[in-house]
């Protein structure tokens, strides 16, 4: 099977005040279906950065990222933004919610760009919180959950429109030990058979990555396996 | 939950704020639309179809000038003219209230019912009228204000009037009502009745006269001042509506000012829409981007910010502009002004002007904040924190 994401010499350089700073230098990459990977690496190491790219939400200065066989960086704005919501989920590190959408309505909100009748994206939901293990929080707000079930109600989002690759970016990095295994253990299952979706998490945390399949480690822009 | 659901839901986020930006479009709209009812009140003439039937005839040196009796044969001779009747505004005043002045004229009753066909007064009480010669009748609006209420004057009255402009003051008595004009506050009475009492005076304020057809107008008017031409009362004959409206151009200067005031209620209108939406947009800037990057597209998202805005400045368009309507509508203006503005109209055009306003306000408003959020990159979206 060919992977799922396709990196060849990504490269992205900021300048800042004269200085230049290779956010991504020349990093190459295969990621197969159904992993779930760990991008870890210091501060400033450019883990969002490729996160992004591969998301779709931001692109490179130069090099090949094929996601799905799709040349993302190619694809005009708008192009992007259907591409987005039918390929990616995503899950950040906190505030992602809408405040005043309850549970329910936040998961739903992906699905309101899509052909669909009100039962079937009922359905959809209910499905995509009961997998977070959150069906009875469904008509909660944000602000009435903890930062756990928060993350779930992210997590749900983010499956919602069943894309094939999941995108977290310090998922757990505001949650307490409990709540992180709790939402570590979600993502694994997604992951794992038989939902098999792929799964791109940056993390700090060594015991996070702990769950993944694989991990990765990115130094200045580079990638060090 | 729908997409309109969830525009409704932004909007409502912060109550106390939206309820503060509708309610200041409903004040500046509601100031917009009493304005405009001001000032249309202040510059219409009367527009009944008769008064482009009738004439008015005054000295060409000024309005204060008086005119020879005797014009008065030469003019009923012109082709097209119906009648001819002297007018003298008398400026009348009571002599226990000397500020207030009603219109008083003087007139030829016998013509009256020619000269305002629209006047409805019951036979006998115009037969009382035209054979006294110190009768008057008094236009139900003014003998139903208060003043005569609390002057206890009613049909079978006298009363003395005093004048604002002659050195006389004459004894009236109110013979009957009329009803039906335009301005049903006027007391007619007989020209004649003042010729005596300035002593054989020989003269009038102006001629009124009814012409037969509109067509007429042009060719009597010129006819009239031809005939007058080089004598030593030399006459201005206009349409009774162009009368009316060289009175109203005094009024231009506070046109400019309503005007003036007007323009600075819409700007400050617009700074605070404007201003309402920034804020409520930069507060939701990272909302937005996690919007845009699950998929939604620009046009969605300004969207979003123009139904907010617009459904803002609509809410306060309705209560302002709707509000005056009904204001004005139900509310006594006639009495709430002491009888200076007759109508206080508010009509379906302001109403159309005030819609027009709003939904232009809507779309300024959600300018900045629309180009602000297409010109958005979902990375830094996300790095900015609430
Ligand atoms: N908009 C920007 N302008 C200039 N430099 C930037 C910008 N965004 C990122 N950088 C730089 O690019 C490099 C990589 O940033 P990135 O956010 O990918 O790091 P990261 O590994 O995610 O760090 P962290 O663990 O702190 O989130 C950093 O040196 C950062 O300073
Ligand atoms: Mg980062």
């Amino acid at each position: 099977m060919t992977p799922i994401v396709t990196i060849r010499d990504l490269t992205k350089v900021y300048e800042r005040g004269g200085v230049t700073v290779a956010a991504l230098d020349h990093v190459s990459l295969d990621i197969e279906h159904g992993e779930f990977l760990a991008l870890m690496g210091p501060s400033g190491s450019g883990k969002s950065t490729l996160l992004h790219v591969i998301a779709g939400i931001d692109r490179p200065d130069s090099g090949v990222c094929n996601v799905g066989g799709v040349p993302v960086p190619e694809l005009s704005e708008s192009e992007l933004a259907d591409w987005r919501n039918q390929n990616v989920g995503f899950v950040f590190q906190s505030f992602n919610l809408i405040p005043v959408l309850s549970a329910f309505e936040n998961v739903e909100l992906p699905l309101l760009l899509m052909n669909l009748n009100k039962a079937k994206r009922k359905q959809l939901v209910d499905t995509a919180l009961e997998l977070v293990g959150l069906a009875d929080r469904a008509h909660h707000l944000p602000k009435q959950m903890s930062g756990g079930q928060d993350q779930r109600v992210a997590i749900a989002r983010a499956i919602v429109t069943d894309p094939k690759l999941i995108v977290a970016d310090e998922p757990t990095g505001n949650l307490d030990s409990h709540s992180a295994d709790e939402v570590l253990q979600i993502l694994a299952t997604l992951s794992s058979k038989p939902i098999g979706k792929t799964v791109i998490m940056v993390t700090h945390d060594p015991r996070a990555a702990g769950f993944g399949t694989r991990t990765l480690y990115l130094e200045k822009g580079r990638l060090k396996e | 939950m729908s997409i309109g659901g969830f525009i409704i839901k932004n909007a409502l986020r912060n109550k106390r704020r939206l309820l503060l930006s509708v309610l200041s479009a409903a004040a500046s709209l509601f100031l917009l639309v009493t304005l405009m009812v001001v000032l249309r009140e202040l510059t219409k003439p009367p527009s009944d179809g008769d008064s482009s039937l009738r004439v008015c005839v005054r000295n060409k040196v000024s309005l204060a000038s008086t005119l020879p009796q005797r014009q008065r044969s030469e003019i009923e001779k012109v082709p097209g003219v119906v009648v001819c009747s002297p007018f003298v505004w008398f400026g009348g005043k009571f002599k226990e209230d000397e500020q207030l002045i009603f219109g008083t004229i003087a007139c030829d009753p016998e013509k009256l019912p020619t000269l305002l066909q629209e006047m409805k007064i019951d036979p006998a009480e115009y037969e009382a009228f035209v054979k006294d010669r110190t009768a008057c009748i008094v236009g139900i609006d003014a003998l139903q204000s208060d003043k005569f209420k609390e002057l206890g004057l009613n049909v079978g009255s006298r009363f003395t009037v005093m004048s604002g402009i002659y050195p006389c003051s004459l004894e009236l008595k109110i013979v009957g009502t009329y009803k039906g004009t335009i301005d049903d506050r006027n007391i007619f009475f007989h020209h004649k009745y003042l010729d005596e009492a300035m002593g054989d005076w020989g003269l009038t304020g102006m001629w009124w006269i009814r012409i037969d057809s509109a067509a007429s107008m042009g060719p009597v008017n010129t006819t009239i001042e031809a005939a007058f031409a080089n004598s030593a009362h030399e006459v201005r004959a206009e349409s009774e509506r162009a009368f009316q409206m060289s009175f109203v151009s005094m009024w231009g200067g506070i046109k400019y000012l309503i005007g003036g005031i007007s323009g600075a209620v819409l700007f400050t209108l617009v700074l605070v829409t404007a201003s309402t939406m920034s804020m409520a947009i930069r507060e939701r800037f990272r909302e937005l981007g996690i919007l845009k990057a699950i998929g939604y597209q620009r046009r969605e998202l300004f969207a979003f910010i123009l139904a907010e805005s617009f459904g803002l400045s609509l809410l306060g368009a309705m209560l302002g502009a709707g509000g005056a309507w009904l204001l004005y509508t139900f509310a006594d203006m006639k009495k709430a002004t002491s009888g200076f503005f007759v109508s206080f109209e508010v009509t379906t055009q302001m109403l159309g002007i005030a819609a027009l306003i709003a939904c232009l306000l809507g779309v300024i408003a959600s300018l900045a904040p629309a180009i602000a959020v297409s010109r958005m990159s979902v990375v830094k979206a996300l790095k900015t924190l609430d």
